[in-house]
């Protein structure tokens, strides 16, 4: 028994640290534009606070930069870079503009960000899709 | 009526006190990735732990010893410290997670970093034990664990199909993705089934005077409390598989999950999440300190209780003071405490048969329980449910890093 | 008497009920023509670490030499002053008289004393 549990220690740790592979990158990117939107949503229906939003805005921005970097340089199979890349890069524009009017407290600049950002988040499902697909 | 009002209390702090960070984040990421399909590991994990807190009950109950006593005396100081090691370590990573999500419910509700807080809040749960007695920090962060009702409230709200719900309490296989479908059931079960608990009942069994007429009250205690805290985490579960997987969100970070109940309970939904898990940790790593400091005190044979002075159990202090101290360091240095979550979970899986093989030993042991020793349904339920914890472990766990 | 199931690990308590840690060892005589007898109950120190690995008890002595009570002889105790064995080992001797409590002690007075709140502790 006790050789076997020794063994499973490690195991785990490698597991819990294992870098994603791209199509997992790819889904992760999803979950933090959808997450962003999921927030402008909340935001805009007064249900969370002014700080923790342009806090989650900015960690979606900054793990979207991340991501980017990553899919350039292992790129994912059957997805063109380039357009991945000009998306992403446009949906932290987004972001961005959504966190910076969260100060402002403007509403209706906040509600256009987002509906910009709705329609980059149906392309990146696309992507997502494709790479799914290819894998 | 003074046994009824104990009654009472049992169950309310054990549904309080059930909810932690590793229940949590293992039952959203389960709900944002597969939806009621996990269901049946918060389930299975829940019935064996009902039973392993029955029985830490009743051994320090009829014994008077808890569960480090007698696994030391008898199997002997070189077996009890391989017991110890590999239990304190576990513990230990949960115990980091536990200040790490105090810090982060404060991080999202101030809007200052968890690493800001890793030191105020490592020194407030420190004051909390040095000050309080163990009622108090038994039944205080019990009962202020009770918010996390509302995530039962929530899941209620978004009216989820109970039928399919109720087809998740079997176990399925996804279509793809095994090895981290795997991984997850091993991470919950690693979740609802803590060693730390089973010591912390067992200490507290004794720190309550409890004998043989408590018994009864045990077994109500363990199997509703623990049956009503198992539903919270369902509630997690469900809430996320409403609210998070249709809009394709993963629980990586904390900030995600705090969005999971804003679409059921509105402006509130964000508050009680924070709340919710500011407590819930809070008692959380109150009991794991006092855990893990139990284990080298009994261990060892200081003298220990959380309703002396610490002078007068010197070492038993100092021994909490130390642990909580280097539970605040990774926070420190800024390791994320959902990534220890997730890996302290799943080892704590994958070292159950090191807690739970020699106290089924001693459950059996006339010389610890008479007449009281188990019976062959609490030993079956036990080793079923720890082969499967660990055979999933060392099945899934490689081939996630090797399949990917 | 099973030596190893009713000693060996055992709690030991004093005439005053007070908890004064576990027997590590024993230390037994086994004369040419006599049955072999205990004389000595060990504790704490360097019988529990032997049990694990002569390395474990070699850095225990290491880091006791640095800090805490210093104490160059084991905490024994004669056979002759345990009362009963039972589910705890009852000896007829005051526990801070045997050394067994010097730690307990030396921490007390060293690190939690000179923490507010930490109470005093008692001289008795």
């Amino acid at each position: 028994m006790p050789p076997k549990r020794l063994l499973v220690a490690p195991l785990v740790i490698l597991f819990a640290c294992k870098p994603p592979t791209p199509a997992e990158q790819m889904d992760s990117a999803l979950s933090w534009v959808a997450t962003a939107r999921m927030a402008g949503d909340a935001w805009l229906r007064h249900t969370t606070p002014d700080k923790y939003t342009r806090e989650i805005l900015e960690l979606c921005q900054q793990t979207l930069l991340q991501l980017g970097t990553k899919l350039l340089k292992a790129p994912v199979p059957g997805v063109d870079t380039a357009s991945l890349d000009n998306l992403l890069t446009r949906s932290r524009g987004h972001i961005a503009q959504m966190a910076a009017l969260v100060t402002a407290k403007n509403s209706p600049g906040f509600r256009q960000q987002l509906d910009s950002l709705i329609s980059d988040e149906v392309l990146v499902k696309q992507f997502a899709d494709s790479a799914e697909s290819k894998q | 009526m003074k046994k009824i009002l104990q009654l009472a209390l049992g169950i309310i702090t054990s549904v309080g006190g059930f909810l932690e960070i590793g229940s949590v984040v293992t039952a959203a990421q389960a709900g944002a990735n597969y939806g009621y399909k996990l269901l049946w590991a918060i389930l299975l994990g829940t019935i064996c732990l009902i039973f392993l807190v029955e029985m830490s009950g009743r051994l320090s109950a009829v014994s008077k010893h808890t569960i480090v006593d007698a696994t030391r005396e008898r199997f002997g100081f070189p077996f009890f410290s391989i017991v110890m090691l590999g239990i304190v370590a576990v513990a230990f990573l949960v115990l980091v997670a536990e200040l790490g999500g105090i810090g982060l419910s404060l991080q999202i509700l101030s809007g200052i970093g968890f690493r800001w807080w890793a030191i105020p809040v490592s020194i407030a749960v420190w004051l909390l034990m040095w000050k309080g007695t163990f009622g108090l920090i038994e039944n205080g962060a019990s009962l202020l664990g009770l918010v996390t009702i509302s995530f039962a409230v929530a899941a209620v709200k978004m009216h989820p199909d109970w039928g399919s719900a109720a087809h998740g309490l079997l176990p399925t296989m996804p279509g793809d993705g095994k090895a981290k479908y795997g991984f997850m059931a091993v991470s919950i079960l690693g979740a609802s089934i803590s060693p730390y608990l089973m010591y912390f009942y067992s200490s507290g069994a004794i720190e309550d005077k409890w004998d043989e007429s408590y018994i009864p009250m045990n077994r109500i205690i363990a199997g509703f409390g623990m049956t009503f805290g198992g539903f919270l985490s369902m509630a997690v579960l469900v809430a996320a598989a409403l609210a998070l997987q249709p809009r394709g969100i993963d629980v990586e970070k904390f900030e995600q999950a705090a969005l999971l109940m804003t679409p059921a309970l509105t402006h509130w939904g964000f508050y009680l999440f924070a709340f919710s898990m500011l407590f819930a940790c809070l008692g959380a790593a109150l009991e794991i300190s006092l855990a893990i400091a139990y284990f080298f005190a009994q261990g060892l044979g200081w003298s220990w209780s959380e309703d002396l002075d610490p002078s007068r159990d010197a070492r038993f202090a100092f021994a909490y003071t130390i642990i909580i101290l280097l539970g605040a360091i990774p926070l420190l240095f800024g390791i994320d405490p959902i990534k220890v979550t997730v890996m302290s979970m799943a080892l704590t899986s994958a070292t159950l048969p090191l807690a739970i093989v020699p106290f089924l030993f001693l459950m059996n042991d006339p010389i610890y329980l008479g007449k009281h020793r188990n019976g062959w349904l609490s030993n079956s339920v036990v080793a079923i449910v720890i082969l499967i914890s660990f055979v999933l472990a060392i099945i899934s766990i490689p081939l996630e890093i090797i399949g990917g | 008497m099973k030596l190893v199931r009713d000693v060996l690990d055992k709690k030991l308590t004093d005439r005053e009920h007070c908890e004064m840690g576990r027997v590590s060892g024993l230390i037994m005589h086994a004369g040419e023509r006599s049955q072999p007898r205990i004389t000595h109950i060990l504790v704490g120190g360097d019988a529990l670490w032997m049990r694990i690995h002569p390395w474990v008890a070699a850095l225990a002595r290491r880091l006791a030499k640095m800090w805490g009570p210093k104490r160059d002889d084991p905490v024994r105790i004669p056979w002759s002053r345990v009362e009963t064995v039972g589910k705890d080992v009852r000896l007829d001797v005051k526990a801070r008289e045997t050394g067994a409590l010097d730690w307990e002690i030396w921490i007390a007075k060293h690190v939690i004393e000179r923490i507010p709140g930490g109470g005093k502790e008692e001289e008795e």
